[in-house]
Order: C-alpha cells, then structure tokens, then sequence
C-alpha cells in the first residue's frame, strides 16, 4: 500500500464523467436503435411476411432477455451490497446503481411481447387459450376449465398459472416492482452526492429498505425465466430454471461492472478510491458466480439425465440434436473450464486489463448460453409449420420428411443479430446515459474512505 | 560456578499498537531483514505486504491436491462401474459417457483432497505441530494473545548484528527490547 487515501482525496463535489467524451458513441447507439426499432416493430407485426415476423419473434425473446438480464443483475449487486451492509464496494456502488437503472428502459423492449401478433409464435399455450376462449364465446364449451379438460389436460392443471390475464399481469408486475426498487436505491444513493450534510440516514434506510425489495427481485427473475423462457414449450418445466436464469444473471452483470469500472479507471475517473483490490474482489465474484453458474447448469442436467423422464428431457434432447449439440459441448468448456482455470490466478484478477478481456470473454459465453437457452425452440415450434395465405398460396413451407424435427431455420440467423444489436445498443446507450448523469463514486458516503483503502 | 552458553534466538521488541507495528514493519522489510516475523493478537490486514511477504506457494499444492482428488474419483468410479462391474441403471450406457453419474464423486473428492492439501501444507510450511519455540523463553511474549504487538528479529539473519539490530529497532519505535536466548534443555 503506498498511500493511505483521507478525505483530501475525495472529490467534494463528485467525479463527473465528461460527457463530450461519449457523446459521439451515443449518437451512434441511439441512432442503431432507432432504426433497429422501427424495423424491428415492423417486422414483429408482419410488415416483412409471416416468416420473418415468426422467426424474429425468437430472435427478439433471444436479445430482449439477455440484455435484461445484465440490467436486473446491476440491481442484484446493488441490493446484496446494501443488505450485506458491506463496505468494500462503496466506490464502485454507483456503477452497480448506473447498470440497474437501464432496467426500465431495457424492459420496455419487451412489451411487443403482449401483442397477440408476436406471442402466438412463442407460446403455444396462449394460443391454446385462444382457441378456448372463441369456443367459449362460440357456446362450444362451459367455460375455459372446461374447455381445457377436454383439450389439453397440463394446460388444465396449469390454468391458475398458465392463463393470458395473469400473464400479462405478471409481466406488468416485473416492469413496475424492480423499477421501483431501482429508482428508489438510486435516488438514495445519488441525492446524497450533493447533501451538505450527508450522514448516515440513507446508509440505514438504503440497508432497510433492500431487504424485501430483494424479494421483488427474487420473483423477478425466477418468473421472467418462467414466462418469456420456459413458457417457450409449456409442456418442459424444470425447477432449477429460476436459479439457472439467475446465476447467468448475476456473473454476466459484474463482468458489465467490470468493464465499466476499467474504461473509468482508464480515462482517469475513479482515481484514488478503487484500487488492484476492488478488482481483485470484483474477479473473485466472477469467479464464484462461473463456478456457481457450472454448479446450477450442470445439477439441473444431471437430475433430468438421471431421472429421464419424458416432459423433462425434451429440452436436453432438442439441444443434443443436430449441432446444437457441439455447441451445448462447447458450452460445458467455454463457460465453465476456461474462466474457472484463467481466474484461479490472483494477480490476474488484480489487473483490470486483464480481468476485462476475461470479462468480455464471458460475456460472449453468456451470448452462447442464452441463445441456446431461446433459439432452438424456434426449429421445433416453426420449422414444421405450414402457412397459407387467404388465397391458398403457401406462404411459409416449413414441412419436411414425416417424424423428423426442423432443429434450425435456415436464414433466421440474421434477424437475431438485427434485433441483439438493436437492444444492445439500447443498452449500450442508455447504460452510458446513466453514468454521465451522477457522480461516479457516492462521494460523500460514510463509508467511501473505508472502500477506497480496501485489502483483502 | 558453572557456565552455560546460550544460543541466541534473536531481539524481540514491543510496539504500542497495530498500527506502529506496521510502520514498523515497512522499515524492517526496507533494512532488508529476511529472517523475522510479527506477533499480533489479532490479524492485521495489509500486514503481510508491509513485511514484504512473497506469495505463499501453498494455493500450488492445493491446485494439485484438489486435481488428484478429481483423478482418484474418477478412476475409482470408472474401474468399478464400467471396467469391473457394468450394470445398466435406468438405461444409462456403462462406458465413458456415464460420466456425469461420476461427477457428484469427483466433485467430493476434489473438495476433499483439496482440503487435506490445505490443512496438511499448511502444517508442514509453517512446521507445526511444534512443543516449543525459542520465544516462549520471553516473560513478556505471552502479552502477543493479549494485547502486545511484537516484532522478532532472529540472529541467524544475515544482517543482524548486537547493537546494529538493537539500535533500529528502538529507532523505529520499538520498547521493552529484550535479548531472547533460547532455554537450556
């Protein structure tokens, strides 16, 4: 340790980014998303044809879901710091804060999701529902219980969950509560920058107040992983599914507050309060959540291999065909053995350059498993689909030999990069938004000179 | 009147708290001293990079502990489920691609083995189990599980010298410095 840093080398009025020096990549990154909006939005409702809107419906699943999940994992460092009343993360708090507040804008991208046009493609289930709601207007049926008794047993058994009213009320419930959460921490946190008088008040109240909004997070992620992912085949159900989705959550949002934290560092932000030791602390997360990661995958694995029962190893067996199955063999590698091997090194994770290149690696790992996660579903639920227009021409041919599965669509590739730039652009762009507008270290925090002359 | 002579241990010196302990420290570890060591009631963090301590070699011998756990588990899983005695649980294959049903024993043997490696290495670095040590023969020594924080320098350190060692260590703060000689048997 070479300097004891004191209150003298704490900004007094904060550490602000200079926003000139971003403003040209957000031009670009609003202007990719605008654009990838509007063609998205068309495309979801059938502008481009029936195949496109179907196939990008997935594609759309695929990048709204992985973008969310960094953003509501900013709020779940943002909540553990809080309720862990923990002190060595103070200085780099407000970046947790800064990547949970793109929250309700990322969110926002997934409300074309409520439109009948988009979802019928993804979850069969509704359309089911559909069915029974025009037989029960048409007199065919009782009533939806009754309908789904005679047409798709799981279905009735899972009406008190499985039903479009209490799904859309769900997803209102996912956009309204972790906003809420997020907005409040950060209000907290950010009003304190420029209190005269800072105290302690909002260090209590931020500690209170994070420990049931947890919850809110908790249901958050667990139920989003259910309704937007697994409702993709409503017959598969797997009851790690909530922790799985999580886990990826919460090591792919520090390998964000990581590479955050280095492009301050390196345009000279973050000066004095965070050291080779946040670093190291912020590696040793990755770390523990890549093992945990491996340890969550592979335990739901394991008890559906064990267990081998029909409903549940349909998910393994799609993925295990064709090449998705190189590609979930890569996964096993790729996102487990290397980064568990490259972060056993302590000096490592001590340098942010080098932990950032491991960040990044992650993050593209993290892009392999949630398009594996989203994009087979799409073979299986389009491929063998069979469209016709009102004039009777086939419009989408999606028929093959009798009994053999669709494992991909040729071409649908294209549209999940259109809509991954298009939302991480969004994300990209609201991401530094949030970071020009505050201080980047809570700098009159009670405990920002106890962080910043951290070892561990 | 017989004579008895006593081998050296080395000076034991006193600091008023942690903190002067670490200073002192710095300065000891800049003299250059290699043979010395800290006493403190409590763990001070940041203490081993004031001492100028180098990186412990142990996490090396856990890596490959924890890596023979992995290999035992699976040998042992291998040989007795598909090499001795195949059998055909819920339709599962007997040969390689059994492994994840092995995975839960080479997870467990890797902790384990991991965990011996630490407690064993650790013992064997640091000596222990020892009966005695030279500073027990200090009156004052016992204080380092009470409050006292201590700053040994052996006498088998290449730079120490009687008054030389004795001089920088009153320099840098230190009190009630004592000679420790180690007890006659």
């Amino acid at each position: 340790m070479s300097h004891h840093v004191t209150s003298a080398d704490i900004a007094i009025n904060g550490d602000h980014l200079d926003k000139s020096k971003v403003a040209k990549l957000k031009t670009i990154c609003l202007g990719i998303t605008a654009v990838g909006t509007i063609i998205s939005l068309l495309g979801l409702f059938g502008v481009f044809g029936q195949w496109f809107q179907g196939t990008y419906a997935y594609s759309w699943v695929f990048a709204y879901y992985f973008f969310l999940t960094l953003s509501i994992g900013g709020v779940f460092w943002t909540l553990l710091h809080n309720v862990s009343n923990s002190g060595w993360g103070t200085s780099v708090r407000r970046t947790f804060e800064n990547l949970g507040s793109t929250y309700p804008w990322i969110f926002l991208f997934g409300v074309p999701l409520l439109f009948p046009q988009v979802n019928q493609y993804l979850f069969e289930w509704m359309n089911v529902h559909r069915a029974g709601a025009e037989a029960v207007s048409g007199g065919h049926a009782k009533d939806m219980k009754d309908y789904l008794h005679h047409t798709d047993h799981l279905l009735y058994n899972k009406l008190f969950y499985m039903n479009i009213g209490s799904w859309i009320g769900r997803f209102i419930f996912y956009g309204v509560g972790v906003t809420g959460v997020i907005y409040f921490l950060r209000k907290l946190s950010t009003d304190q920058d420029t209190d005269p008088k800072p105290g302690l008040k909002r260090l209590f109240a931020a500690r209170k107040h994070s420990t049931y909004t947890l919850i809110i997070f908790a249901l958050t992620i667990t139920f989003t992983g259910f309704d937007l992912l697994m409702g993709l085949d409503y017959k598969w159900f797997s009851t790690m599914w909530g922790v799985y989705i999580f886990s990826g959550s919460a090591l792919n949002s520090m390998a964000v507050i990581i590479l955050v934290c280095t492009y301050l560092k390196s345009q000279g932000h973050l000066k004095h309060v965070t050291t080779p030791e946040h670093f190291h602390i912020m590696g040793k997360l990755l770390f523990a959540f890549t093992t945990f990661w491996a340890y969550i995958s592979f335990s739901q694995y394991f008890l559906i291999w064990y267990a081998n029962i029909t409903e549940e190893t349909s998910y393994f067996l799609i993925r295990n065909t064709g090449n998705w199955n190189i590609a979930m063999i890569f996964l096993v590698f790729g996102h487990f053995v290397v980064p568990f091997v490259v972060l056993l090194q302590a000096w490592l994770k001590k340098n942010p350059k080098y932990l950032s290149i491991v960040a990044v690696y992650t993050l593209c790992m993290h892009v392999l498993d949630h398009y594996l996660i989203t994009i087979p579903e799409r073979g299986v639920s389009l491929g063998n689909l069979m469209i016709k227009d009102g004039a009777g021409k086939v419009v989408v041919d999606g028929h093959k030999v009798f009994g053999e599965i669709a494992v991909s669509i040729p071409g649908a590739f294209w549209g999940d990069i259109l809509a991954f730039v298009t939302i991480g652009a969004a994300f990209v762009f609201f991401l530094l938004r949030a970071i020009g507008q505050h201080s980047l270290y809570p700098n009159r925090d009670p405990r920002i000179l106890e962080s910043a002359n951290l070892t561990n | 009147m017989s004579t008895t002579r006593k081998r050296v241990y080395g000076y034991l010196a006193e600091f008023k708290s942690a903190s002067a302990l670490y200073k002192a420290a710095e300065k000891v570890r800049d003299a250059g001293f290699r043979k010395w060591d800290c006493y403190t009631p409590y763990p001070v963090h940041g203490l081993d990079a004031a001492m100028g301590l180098k990186r412990s070699i142990l996490p090396w011998f856990v890596f490959f502990g924890g890596m023979t756990g992995t290999a035992t588990a699976f040998a042992l899983a291998y040989t007795t489920q598909v090499v001795i005695y195949p059998t055909i649980v819920q339709a599962k294959p007997t040969n390689i691609f059994t492994i994840p049903a092995f995975f839960p024993v080479m997870f467990e043997l890797t902790i384990l083995f991991s965990g011996f490696t630490v407690l064993f290495g650790l013992l064997a670095l640091m000596q222990l189990p020892r009966l005695n040590h030279p500073l027990f023969a200090s009156k004052q020594f016992h204080r380092a599980t009470d409050d006292g924080f201590f700053i040994a320098i052996e006498a088998r350190d290449a730079k120490f010298s009687p008054d030389g060692t004795r001089d920088l260590l009153s320099e840098i703060g230190g009190e009630n410095i004592e000679l420790v000689e180690e007890e006659e048997k």
